[in-house]
């Protein structure tokens, strides 16, 4: 890992004796959580129900106050928060978890396997209308099985449900304050985490410490206070100014800014947000691997992380980014022009050929997608490149019924597995079942091979068996060129030099339950 | 006149029927499937299906419209479809801070405005009128979100005077108050500029100078008095404006508007919320037009309100 400090959570879950002197630390620390944590985030919370939010801010947000059974600790390894265990069988149909005892919500409702059950069943009920159903549609029922002990029972294998569990939108609400609110919840949470809500509004979230948190020592500070500043000179003033000790994200071309100020430091980390431009390939010329290949060949992906990140990126070499589970690096498309040419001439295509490049309309993408044009030219292929305004962009590529109506060629995109796992960063993207408008395989990509390793993935709870399904997927996938595999930008945070222990996790969500300031 | 507010405030729910079509028709005009937009980046088809049942999408037009329609004539705007919060409380929450950003900015650059016109039109080809206008232009042409980052960066970064942003404090208001106001001040002096060279040229200008009247009651009373008709007509309009927010001031100064509010809520289709919204920008405009009507025949006795 590239930072060297241990993580506050990471040590908790650590040897006995180095979490036995921490504790007896901590201790001498408890009594006195002091000081207002301020962060300038960009946009505004959408909700702090996390089973109807599709945004990561609103996320880690909810992380101040909520836990789940099983969480991230900064590089998005999973920890355990509520859950002590837990155990699958063989065919991962059925995963057991044996809870933490003694935890209550914040409204003193005991935190037991009804409070999981009730959570659960009302995220996999449909009639519920929550926007994460999808994460728990495979949940027949929760069997409480005593009071610390609560199994979920599938109805059909799915091998990926403990990363599932470990995502933000599973953490747990109190079923008191669920059924008090009803469908406000989301502007009144409670949870077991180590901040209460105190007051949300458009613009800033407050919340205090929990004196009753279950981890002792936890929280340092007193308050949090979210404020959100969409523009990003203004966020950095916050910072610059000592408003805020902690703002995300800080723009590339920004860093420096942050970086020589001597009260403020930068926090880099790599992300898992995947940078890759898709090629249709139902259509003439994606469907010749040649093609693709050439194309891969005709990239730098070195100089894309100068120009695009001003070099706060690294290489994408496969078809997840490291930081997601079961990665394995394949073997480099090394930047060739000629090898591209040559490519392209024995595929038919020795004067090139043209082509339209769709994507998002923010500055960023932009840039890419000229960056690639210009590539692209050096091989002679001509590149249009077309920005899209989101909703025209959800109309033509998203909601499309049939492969044959596609009228997409290339598009220009990012994605991140939000639950830190394979499954999530490839077969939403690459099985054959993952076709628009089911989910997000523009590219038509199809290879039953593939398919048959991430349905492998799904159908076993044993990570051995797993890490070889998912190594021979990426290899596959990347063999193929189902994309012109480009990089991973970095999350990009600023802090005050006062602040420790204030994370961006690799999906770009805050984890600052354990700052500490001065 | 009590009659002729009544009058012209029961003409506004015709106004307001027509305003409410148009909105409804309008947003679902904007390309995209809603239900795509709301249920997020890496949504299943699943999810997306259950965004757009629970916003009702799933029915025909005609039931929407009917549906939409019985919910505004009862005074219920519906529930926010990014936020699940009351349209009532989204816009209310964020109502306020603008209306008195806009009050504050307002205040100043009209009385500054006004002042910096006269001055103008009474020193025309002078020096006075010259600084007078090249400020009046300068703050037509200046980026409002140059100025504020200069003004953040000063007054914030290197005095710690002010606060970037946010509303928590009156200090709160006075960059963004002053930064939004930059413009309308120029729009008021120069429209100040004008009106009072044209009425300064009247007969009963003259009359008055003939009379023997002081220059300053010449001045501020005959031919201002007579000049503020359209400086009154301009106040309104830049009113009106500001009341529906200011994307920019609102983004550089973290301000919770309804600027920022309306393109969020555009980029997101959030139906209820852009309908809402065109619904009372409609409704300040109309009820800002009847001041203006109001205020002129404070100003003129001779405008009769019929």
């Amino acid at each position: 890992m590239p930072n060297p400090e241990i993580s506050r959570r990471g040590l908790l879950a650590g040897t006995a004796a180095i979490g036995a002197t921490l504790a007896f630390a901590d201790l001498a620390h408890a009594a006195s959580p002091s000081g207002i944590l301020t962060v300038g985030v960009q946009a505004n919370l959408l909700t702090l129900d996390p089973a109807n939010a599709n945004d990561t801010l609103s996320q880690g947000a909810a992380r101040l106050m909520l836990e789940g059974l099983l969480g991230f600790d900064k590089d998005m390894k999973q920890i355990p928060l509520l859950a002590e265990k837990y155990d699958a069988n063989e065919a991962a149909t059925e995963f057991t978890f044996h809870l933490r005892q003694g935890v209550k919500f914040h409204d003193g409702t005991p935190f037991d396997a009804e409070a999981v059950k009730f959570n659960f069943e009302r995220i996999a009920n449909p009639a519920n209308r929550l926007k994460r159903q999808s994460l728990l549609a495979m949940l027949d029922h929760v069997e409480v099985i005593d009071a610390h002990t609560a199994k979920c029972v599938l109805k059909n294998p799915f091998g990926a449900f403990v990363p599932t569990i470990a995502h933000p939108s599973l953490q747990l609400l109190s079923p008191a304050a669920i059924k008090k609110y009803g469908d406000q919840i989301g502007r009144h949470p409670v949870g077991t985490g180590p901040f209460v809500f105190t007051s949300w509004t458009p613009d800033t979230l407050k919340v205090t410490a929990n004196p009753d948190y279950w981890q002792k020592g936890l929280p340092h500070v007193k308050q949090v206070v979210l404020r959100s500043n969409p523009e990003a000179g203004a966020r950095i003033a916050m910072l610059q100014s000592g408003e805020a000790q902690f703002v995300n994200p800080v723009p590339a071309p920004m860093v420096q800014l942050v970086a020589n100020n001597p009260k403020t430091a930068m926090l880099e980390a790599p992300s898992i947000f995947a940078n890759y431009m898709a090629m249709n390939v139902m259509k003439k010329p994606f469907d010749d691997v040649r093609v693709r290949q050439a194309l891969n060949h005709a990239v730098d992906q070195k100089a894309f992380a100068k120009i695009v990140y001003s070099g706060h990126a690294t290489p994408l070499l496969s078809a997840e980014p490291p930081h997601v589970t079961f990665y394995k690096e394949q073997p480099a498309y090394a930047y060739d022009p000629a090898k591209a040419k040559a490519l392209l001439a024995e595929a038919g295509h020795k004067d090139g050929f043209s082509a339209v490049l769709w994507g998002g309309n923010s500055t960023e993408t932009i840039q890419a997608m000229q960056f690639l044009q210009q590539q692209f030219a050096a091989v002679g292929v001509k590149v249009d490149v077309r920005p899209l305004e989101g909703g025209v962009l959800a109309s033509k590529i998203w909601t499309v019924q049939k492969p044959e109506d596609s009228e997409l060629e290339m598009y220009y995109g990012r994605w991140s597995s939000s639950t830190g796992d394979a499954d999530w960063a490839l077969r939403p993207l690459f099985a054959t079942s993952a076709f628009p408008p089911h989910l997000y395989n523009v590219g038509y990509y199809s290879n039953p091979d593939v398919d048959k390793a991430l349905q492998g993935g799904l159908e076993t709870a044993d990570p051995a068996k797993r890490q070889a399904f998912y190594e021979d997927a990426q290899a596959r996938i990347y063999k193929d060129a189902a994309w012109v595999f480009l990089g991973i930008g970095n999350t990009l945070a600023g802090r005050d030099k006062k602040l420790s222990d204030a994370w961006v996790l690799p999906d770009g969500g805050l984890l600052i339950d354990a700052a500490k300031l001065g | 006149m009590f009659a002729f507010i009544l009058r012209r405030v029961g003409g506004m729910i015709p106004v307001l029927f027509c305003v409410s079509l148009f909105a409804f028709g309008f947003v679902r005009l904007l390309p995209g499937d809603p239900a795509r937009l709301l249920a997020g980046p890496d949504a299943t088809q699943q999810d997306v299906q259950i965004v757009r049942e629970s916003l009702g999408l799933d029915k025909p037009l005609w039931q929407q419209y009917v549906r939409y329609m019985t919910q505004t004539a009862q005074g219920e705007l519906g529930k926010s479809a990014r936020t699940d919060e009351p349209v009532a409380t989204v816009i209310g929450e964020r109502f306020m801070p603008t209306f008195w950003l806009t009050l504050v900015a307002m205040v100043w650059a009209t009385i500054l405005g006004v002042v910096i016109g006269v001055i103008s039109g009474v020193r025309r080809g002078k020096w006075q009128d010259q600084t007078g206008m090249v400020l009046a232009v300068s703050g037509i042409s200046f980026p409002a979100f140059w100025l504020g980052l200069l003004l953040i960066d000063l007054f914030s970064v290197r005095l710690h005077w002010l606060p970037t942003g946010g509303n928590e404090t009156w200090r709160g208001y006075i960059l963004p108050g002053f930064t939004l106001g930059v413009a309308v001040a120029a729009v008021m002096a120069r429209f100040t500029r004008s009106a009072f060279v044209e009425v300064a040229s009247e007969d009963y200008v003259r009359t008055a100078r003939m009379k023997g009247l002081p220059e300053r009651r010449v001045v501020w009373t005959h031919t201002l008095r007579n000049a503020l008709i359209p400086v009154i007509t301009m106040t309104g309009l830049q009113f009106g404006f500001l009341l529906g927010g200011s994307i920019v001031i609102e983004t550089v100064f973290a301000w919770p508007g309804l600027g920022r509010l309306l393109v969020d809520s555009v980029n997101y289709r959030d139906y209820p919320v852009i309908q809402a919204e065109i619904l009372l920008f409609s409704f300040e405009f109309v009820l800002i037009n009847l001041g203006v009507d109001v205020l002129y025949a404070i100003v003129n006795p001779e405008i009769r309100l019929r």
